[in-house]
């Protein structure tokens, strides 16, 4: 049903496809973040769980970059990274080529131009603060008179479509899980940020509720001109809203691309089973068996090599002995994949 | 799980060390003269400057410190400056006599608790819940060395049933397991358990209560057990805190035992502080505090290990 | 997507507010019959402390050897006299004044002084929280009426000192139970949000992190008003804290002890008056927890 009204719409793109060389606005250089675990008698960590393991990728202006995966592949852990929440240990995050921190570009300002909509709508808003206080805190920060901040506020809450007058008052206990990420996704447009990254932001909600936020989120999109990423577990919603998408495995890049070549075409052999895991209406093509064997590993001692060559149906020795990199497999698209890459060894490898 | 425990013993240590350190402190913020029960009050300088030599009073404190914490640990606590005999065996007397009266005391307390508290939880919102609830509020609220007196007014005063003071006939030194002698133990342990019956009555009854509103209770009854087959559901999942709470409540009544044994004459470790306070006797006050605090730090963490024990989760978290 | 209402309207009308947390929870409390009481009776105690001078009947430091251990029921003397001839009437009614302020006064304080180390502890978290709570726990690890009782012995009897005993018994109670509420509050995906928004560790903490935190930490402190002033009649009791002759109710307890076979009624009165004292803040706190949704 959802997916019914969700595909008549078409999702406004500004793609880089290479046809003239667009800055990109966010860049992830060579992330890296791993979280040690403490075990042993003196809180020795013995072992980390390598979270993200070098994600490179670039945001480009007025783009929505779907990313997916499975659990446990690192993409919440990129979003925080992006966000600057959490530091990573390697790597760099770069807006129009400035990293943030440095003089020229303070994390305050940094801040006011990437936001983020989590998950939880409840857990993330304040239950001791109205509505209009939770929206309005942000500009407070940033220099904005109280008053002129609550103004904003409850122009904000109308433009998601919650009428201020019911509800700039009200507290998150009071309004719905929609109501609630309306209000989440106002608070992160309070700072008119030019990039919002939505983690998992409409997982939580109830299929129709979920279908208008989206809709909601296109809209204000073409509105204000804004740059999503959006990381979601749900195949079918990222097809629908994103331009290009990154597709993620065990803190690595898989492949990374534009939407329907990664959903027709997709070159890494993770792809191709993710992306035909979902499951299609069509009676004729009823599978009777997962894509996909095995349980995906654990990030703490994560295979050797390609991450993916113990679950991969092409996988030979070369798989577990070299490392992959991100390999040109069209246009603008790249696949971390040895049957991608000529010269990698590989005997599906062009030469 | 072995991990836990050693990770658990060896926190323990700076815990005692630091225990020591405020112990040895205290006597020394006391102001006053170290010396006044011990010197007339006319004695010569001289004189003075012996005694403080002797007692090494006079040496700076991180040296006292060491000094003192070194025999500690050898077993020598010093000598009582009021009764010239070791403290340790002063200590060591009066600690197995209050140990005894605690540990009645946290005996009943928890019969009574766990009773008050298992019937308040189960029944909850009634007027049994009521009832029960406002015994176990008046059981935190009593001030129990009143409590003590208004006892000895009723069983004694007037009644003549129970004697009001002391250990029985010849003294604690002549402890023996007859009536003559525990009746002296009824009053006293009775007051103490008012406080932990309270405060085990108000955890078993939260306990209680919260494990009889989780799902699986539901899924027993319809599978159609018995009512004395969720009681001991029940049982197995509260007893874990509940023996827990009643540790930490007998390692409170072994260190404010103070109150009670005063008013009841009891020569249990509480009335040996009070006369350590009001002689200044400082080896003895040191002692005392020393060997009480670290008895309440091992029960901690037996308690904390027992627990791991039963339910491996804690050592997770 | 059309606008709805025009900018200027939206500034300008009133918007409907909802009742804050605390106006709940007192509706809330205010439905709950003991705990109405409870109030009241701390109220009238408090009331009564502070009128002493104009209720009482007698002056509580005049006694007459001649009226000495007088019954309940004397003429003019209505609930008999003490040891020393003085009026129980009167040093009971001027009692509230020092048994409340040492009951109430050593926990304000351990609040202030706890909250201020755990939240710190709690929110700044790494070493400096491992530094102060590991500090706090070292004296969490004696039990507190031997910690109070070796503190007021140390440093002698006294208000005062007794004051300044208690405060620091309390204090690591309150600061654990900060640090943790503090801790799990600040893992909260709104406090992140509030990270995410560039706001500075102070803006954070005063706008969304106190708000949440001080009400259990409050709820707490006051759970402990029972206990303290229990402890602070029973540190009088022993001779270490307030002194003769001022009327203190546990003090009371000690000087008419002399009396307990020939007038064990005067003996229990002080003891009544900490008892309902005692039980009316404990009550008063369980009524809050309820109307806080605070699972005891």
């Amino acid at each position: 049903m959802a997916s019914d009204t969700v595909m008549t719409r078409a999702p406004a793109a500004a793609q880089a496809t290479g046809s003239e060389p667009v800055r990109p606005l966010l860049e992830a250089a060579d992330l890296v973040k791993h979280f040690p675990i403490k075990s042993g008698l003196l809180g020795r960590s013995n072992a980390v769980v390598r979270a993200v393991d070098g994600v490179t990728f670039s945001l480009y202006p007025g783009e929505t970059l779907g990313i997916v995966g499975e659990s446990g592949c690192g993409k919440s852990t990129t979003a925080r990274v992006l966000m600057n929440l959490i530091k990573p240990d390697s790597g760099n995050v770069l807006l129009n080529g400035r990293a943030p921190g440095t003089p020229e570009l303070s994390l305050k300002a940094f801040r006011s131009q990437v936001q983020m909509v989590f998950q939880d709508s409840y857990a993330s808003l304040n239950p001791r603060l109205t509505v209009e206080d939770s929206i309005a805190y942000g500009p407070t920060v940033h220099g904005v008179s109280g008053s002129d901040a609550v103004r904003r506020a409850r122009r904000l809450l109308d433009r998601v479509g919650l009428d201020p007058r019911r509800f700039a008052g009200r507290y998150p206990h009071e309004l719905s899980g929609g109501q609630r990420q309306r209000v989440n996704i106002a608070r992160a447009l309070a700072l008119e940020p030019k990039v919002i990254i939505l983690d998992e932001a409409v997982s939580a909600l109830d299929k129709s509720v979920e279908a208008q936020v989206l809709n909601l989120l296109l809209d204000l999109k073409e509105e204000i001109g804004l740059t999503y990423i959006f990381i979601s577990h749900d195949l079918e919603v990222v097809r629908f809203i994103a331009n290009r998408v990154m597709v993620m495995y065990l803190g690595r890049v898989a492949e990374i691309g534009p939407t329907d070549a990664l959903y027709t075409g997709g070159r890494h052999p993770y792809t191709t089973a993710l992306l035909g895991s979902m499951l299609s209406m069509d009676p004729d093509e009823r599978t009777m068996e997962a894509p996909l064997a095995g349980d995906p590993p654990n990030p703490i001692d994560p295979p050797p090599g390609c991450r993916f060559h113990t679950r991969c149906s092409f996988a030979e020795s070369v798989c577990s002995a070299k490392t992959p990199v991100l390999t040109v497999s069209g246009t603008g698209h790249f696949t971390a994949c040895h049957m991608v890459d000529p010269g990698s060894g590989h005997s599906k490898a062009a030469a | 799980m072995l991990t836990y425990i050693a990770k658990r013993v060896i926190y323990t240590l700076p815990i005692m060390l630091g225990v020591a350190i405020v112990c040895f402190l205290l006597v020394h913020i006391a102001p006053g003269d170290p010396l006044v029960s011990v010197l007339p009050p006319d004695a010569s300088e001289q004189l003075r400057q012996q005694m403080m030599a002797l007692y090494g009073f006079d040496r700076p404190y991180a040296e006292q410190f060491l000094k003192w914490l070194g025999r500690a640990l050898g077993g020598d606590l010093g000598t009582s400056i009021r009764t010239n005999r070791p403290v340790v065996a002063e200590v060591g007397k009066a600690v197995s006599n209050t140990l005894m009266l605690a540990a009645l005391a946290t005996v009943i307390g928890f019969v009574l608790g766990s009773l008050f508290g298992f019937v308040a939880g189960s029944f909850r919102d009634t007027w049994i819940d009521k009832v029960a609830s406002a015994i176990s509020v008046t059981g935190v609220s009593v001030p129990h060395y009143w409590l003590g007196m208004v006892l000895v007014i009723i069983f004694s005063a007037q009644l003549g049933w129970l004697p009001p003071t002391g250990a029985g006939p010849g003294g604690s030194d002549n402890w023996v397991w007859d009536w003559a002698h525990i009746r002296h133990m009824i009053l006293p342990a009775v007051t103490m358990s008012v406080i932990p019956m309270g405060i085990i009555a108000r955890t078993v009854r939260a306990l209680v209560a919260e494990i009889l509103s989780q799902e699986f209770i539901a899924g027993l009854k319809a599978k159609g057990m018995s009512a004395f087959g969720i009681f001991r559901h029940v049982v197995k999942n509260a007893a874990p805190t509940a023996l827990a709470v009643m540790g930490i409540q007998l390692g409170y009544l072994l260190g404010g035992s103070i109150l009670i044994e005063t008013v009841f004459s009891w020569p249990g470790t509480g009335l040996l502080l009070n006369d350590a306070i009001f002689q200044r006797d400082l080896p003895l006050l040191q002692g005392t505090i020393l060997v009480l605090a670290c008895f309440f730090v091992v029960l901690n963490l037996i308690v904390d290990v027992m627990q791991t024990a039963i339910d491996p989760r804690i050592a997770r978290s | 997507m059309v606008q709805a209402v025009a900018p200027a309207m939206i500034d300008d009308a009133t918007i409907e507010r909802s009742p804050g947390y605390w106006s709940t929870v007192w509706r809330r409390f205010r439905r709950d019959p003991v705990a109405m009481i409870a109030l009241g009776v701390i109220v009238l105690l408090i009331l009564m402390a502070i009128l002493a001078p104009y209720i009482a009947p007698h002056d509580p430091f005049r006694g007459a050897t001649l009226r000495r251990l007088r019954p309940p029921g004397t003429p003019g003397y209505l609930l008999g006299t003490d040891e020393l001839g003085r009026d129980m009437l009167s040093r009971l009614i001027y009692g509230a004044r020092l048994s409340l302020f040492m009951g109430v006064t050593p926990v304000f304080l351990a609040l202030f002084i706890g909250s201020a180390i755990g939240i710190t502890a709690g929110y700044v978290g790494g070493i400096v929280n491992t530094l102060l709570m590991r500090t706090i726990d070292i004296i969490f690890a004696f039990p507190s009426v031997l910690l109070a009782i070796a503190l007021s012995g140390a440093m002698g009897a006294g208000i005062v000192n007794g004051l300044i005993s208690l405060t620091i018994v309390f204090i690591p109670p309150i600061a654990r139970i900060a640090e943790s509420v503090t801790t799990s509050v600040r893992s909260l995906d709104y406090v992140e949000a509030a990270r995410a928004s560039g706001a500075g560790a102070l803006s954070i903490v005063r706008k969304h992190v106190l708000g949440n935190v001080l009400g259990p930490i409050f709820v707490y402190a006051m759970s402990l008003i029972a206990v303290s002033m229990i402890l602070a009649s029973g540190l009088s009791f022993l001779g270490l804290g307030v002194r003769p002759p001022e009327p203190e109710w546990g003090l009371m307890l000690n000087t008419l002890r002399t009396a307990l076979y020939t007038q064990p009624m005067l003996c229990a009165l002080p003891g009544i008056m900490i008892f309902i004292t005692s039980i009316s803040f404990n009550l008063l706190t369980d009524g809050l927890r309820s109307a806080m949704d605070i699972k005891a």
